[in-house]
């Protein structure tokens, strides 16, 4: 017998696979709209280093000035300077943005979750609740919670936005919970004698937060949205407190005497603003459903 | 036994509506009457001020301000029931009067609105989702951000200084010229600036709805097995996949009608569109407490009937949902 039609050849060899390139790790992330939005929140926090001058001095030989070298942005109809106000207003409207939205996160997680924990009924009664706080029209609410709380105040205004926003994300944390609320540890918790907000705050929120963190930057973009289109209403803050919104309640006497930049120029940063607001929101919310999709 | 259990399916739905509404009165009744603010003054308006303190006394026991509260709220409900709602104090008439001279321009504005969303946003939905990653799939999404993060009210106002300031085109305020308040073409003149704002605010968010509604569908097992049957792309996706993208629309859009009615309202501030926008915002910071009453439960009609409607709708798909939580209160 001949050996030599078999030849022992060993492992083949195969070349290794190409190393997976590595993704950037910028890749999909809303860097533009991040940078943009720091840039404004910045300028608004440090505008006390780059604008010596007082944003609410008027000047009124220089009312209505059109843009030009001694006014960046020109002046209102009050003479005050526009580049001055805008970081200075920044700073108030992003103020009630976080504030608004951080008060209807705080109702919607505390009223979800109890709904979402209580028995049939009362979870019944709240969502039935809810559905009535809908129906009223949200502009009407807010003239009576402003007439409620009185003199309209930084406060108040961001009082008054976030309890007439935290309906929508309640019901998402309250099927959330409904989801996680028979869960192991969670019985765990409770059979060991933990209380509802020691549950909420250690076993709750950790799981959903995820889930409503998109709907929080949401909540900060139209908290400066509506506190915006109020002062422009007049039912918002009044107009020595200079904020974006304060600043448009001026377009009226503007559109008359066809001075643009006072409607143009807060009302670009404002959708500049809502605009990357919106852009990180949408990425928080592929990144947080991106196990569901197979795309 | 079919006919008796949907009986008592549509009564239990009728109750509830009415408890609704009743809980509606009851809060707003209470809640306006709170509220700091003289109603007086909208009544005589400035000459409250010279008035004594028995002409005041005499004045609101006219119109029936002294009593306690559910005595107020007794009689209001007692006239509502048999169709008078009692009248308003700033117009001095009927408040069904004011609002029947006033709702026929919300509801011109407010529902053309409606159509064009509801058709424009299913039509670019499926626009979007036919060139799902195409160049004009990804340029109507940019666009389309970017237009639903303007607000309304600086919309119109950057509307207003284009098209009537600047170019003069178009008139910036109200619904028709004085005079001519039965000349179609003024007024639909007048209606193009403030319906394209409340179109082009809410257009996006709607048919970016109905995009991701399809391309989920676009995804589903049926649509290989009818592409491997022969079937074309546009036959495919009118005939089986549009056929399962619709109810869920048709729910959503019942419940945002009264969203889009909302809308307008600011609308109608800014363009001062004698509607009942303007009307009811009047009538809240000047506590004409009647016709604030009526025209807070005739919205939370139509949104409680919307709901209703987009529930019934989500029934009729899946009627799973009819039996509501049920299941999950035993499963504690």
């Amino acid at each position: 017998m001949k050996d030599d039609g078999f030849v022992i050849v060993g492992v083949r060899e195969t070349p290794p696979p190409p190393a997976p390139r590595r993704e950037p790790w910028y890749r999909g992330k809303p860097l533009f709209a991040g940078g943009v939005l720091g840039v404004i929140v910045l300028g608004c926090l440090l505008c006390g280093l780059f604008i010596p001058g007082d944003p609410s001095y008027m000047d009124l030989a220089n009312a209505s000035a059109a843009p030009g070298r001694a006014f960046l942005f020109g002046t209102d109809t009050m003479g005050r300077d526009i580049f001055s106000m805008i970081w200075y207003g920044g700073r108030v409207s992003l103020l009630i943005g976080v504030a608004g939205a951080a008060i209807s996160t705080a109702v919607a997680v505390v009223l979800g979750a109890v709904s979402g924990c209580a028995p049939a009924w009362l979870d019944a009664l709240l969502m039935r609740l809810t559905e009535l706080f809908l129906s009223v029209p949200n502009l009407l609410l807010v003239v009576f919670l402003q007439a409620i709380l009185g003199e309209a105040s930084v406060l108040s205004i961001s009082l008054v936005i976030g309890l007439t926003s935290w309906t929508s994300m309640a019901k998402v944390v309250r099927t959330e919970v409904r989801q996680l609320r028979s869960s192991e540890y969670v019985v765990a918790a409770r059979s060991m004698g933990g209380g509802f907000f020691h549950i909420l705050w250690r076993h709750l929120i950790p799981n959903f937060l995820s889930s409503i963190m998109f709907m929080v930057v949401m909540n900060v973009r139209s908290a400066i949205a509506a506190e915006s289109t109020l002062s422009f209403m007049g039912i918002g803050l009044p107009l020595e407190v200079v904020t974006w919104g304060s600043m448009l309640s001026l377009s009226e006497k503007a559109l008359l005497s066809g001075a643009w930049w006072i409607i143009l120029v807060p009302g670009i940063f404002l959708v500049t603003t809502l605009l990357c607001l919106t852009s990180l929101g949408s990425y928080l919310r592929k990144a947080a459903n991106r196990k569901e999709r197979n795309l | 036994m079919t006919i008796s259990r949907g009986a008592v399916y549509w009564g239990k739905k009728l109750l509830l509506f009415l408890l609704s509404v009743l809980l509606l009165s009851v809060a707003v009744f209470c809640v306006s009457r709170w509220a700091p603010g003289d109603p007086l003054v909208s009544y005589y308006g400035d000459r409250v001020e010279k008035m004594s303190p028995e002409e005041r006394a005499w004045a609101e026991d006219q119109l029936g301000l002294n009593d306690p509260l559910p005595v107020q709220y007794v009689r209001w409900l007692t006239g509502a029931l048999q169709g008078d709602f009692g009248i308003s104090y700033k117009y001095k008439m009927d408040v069904v009067e004011v609002i029947g001279s006033r709702i026929g321009n919300t509801l011109i504005l407010g529902g053309i609105g409606f159509l064009l969303i509801f058709t424009l946003a299913l039509l670019l939905g499926i626009l979007c989702a036919w060139r799902e990653d195409g160049l004009l799939d990804r340029i109507l999404c940019k666009v389309g951000t970017v237009t639903s993060c303007i607000p309304e009210f600086w919309l119109s106002l950057v509307l207003i200084l284009i098209f009537a300031v600047w170019l003069r085109w178009l008139p910036s305020s109200g619904a028709y010229s004085i005079g001519k308040s039965g000349d179609l073409s003024d007024r639909a003149v007048h209606l193009i600036l403030p319906l394209t704002v409340v179109v082009i605010n809410h257009l996006w968010y709607y048919a970016y709805m109905i995009r991701n509604r399809i391309l989920e569908e676009v995804r589903a097992d049926y649509v290989l097995l009818a592409r491997a049957k022969g079937l074309g792309k546009g036959s495919v996706l009118f005939r089986h996949c549009l056929r399962n993208a619709i109810p869920s629309y048709l729910s959503i859009m019942a419940i945002s009608l009264p969203h889009v009615l909302g809308g307008t309202y600011i609308v109608e501030t800014v363009f001062s569109y004698p509607g009942i926008g303007t009307l009811s915002y009047e009538s809240a910071r000047y506590q004409d407490y009647n016709l604030l009453m009526l025209l807070c439960l005739l919205t939370g009609v139509v949104v409680i009937l919307c709901n209703m409607a987009a529930q019934a709708i989500n029934e009729r798909i899946d009627p799973r949902m009819r039996s509501g939580e049920t299941g999950e209160v035993t499963r504690r």
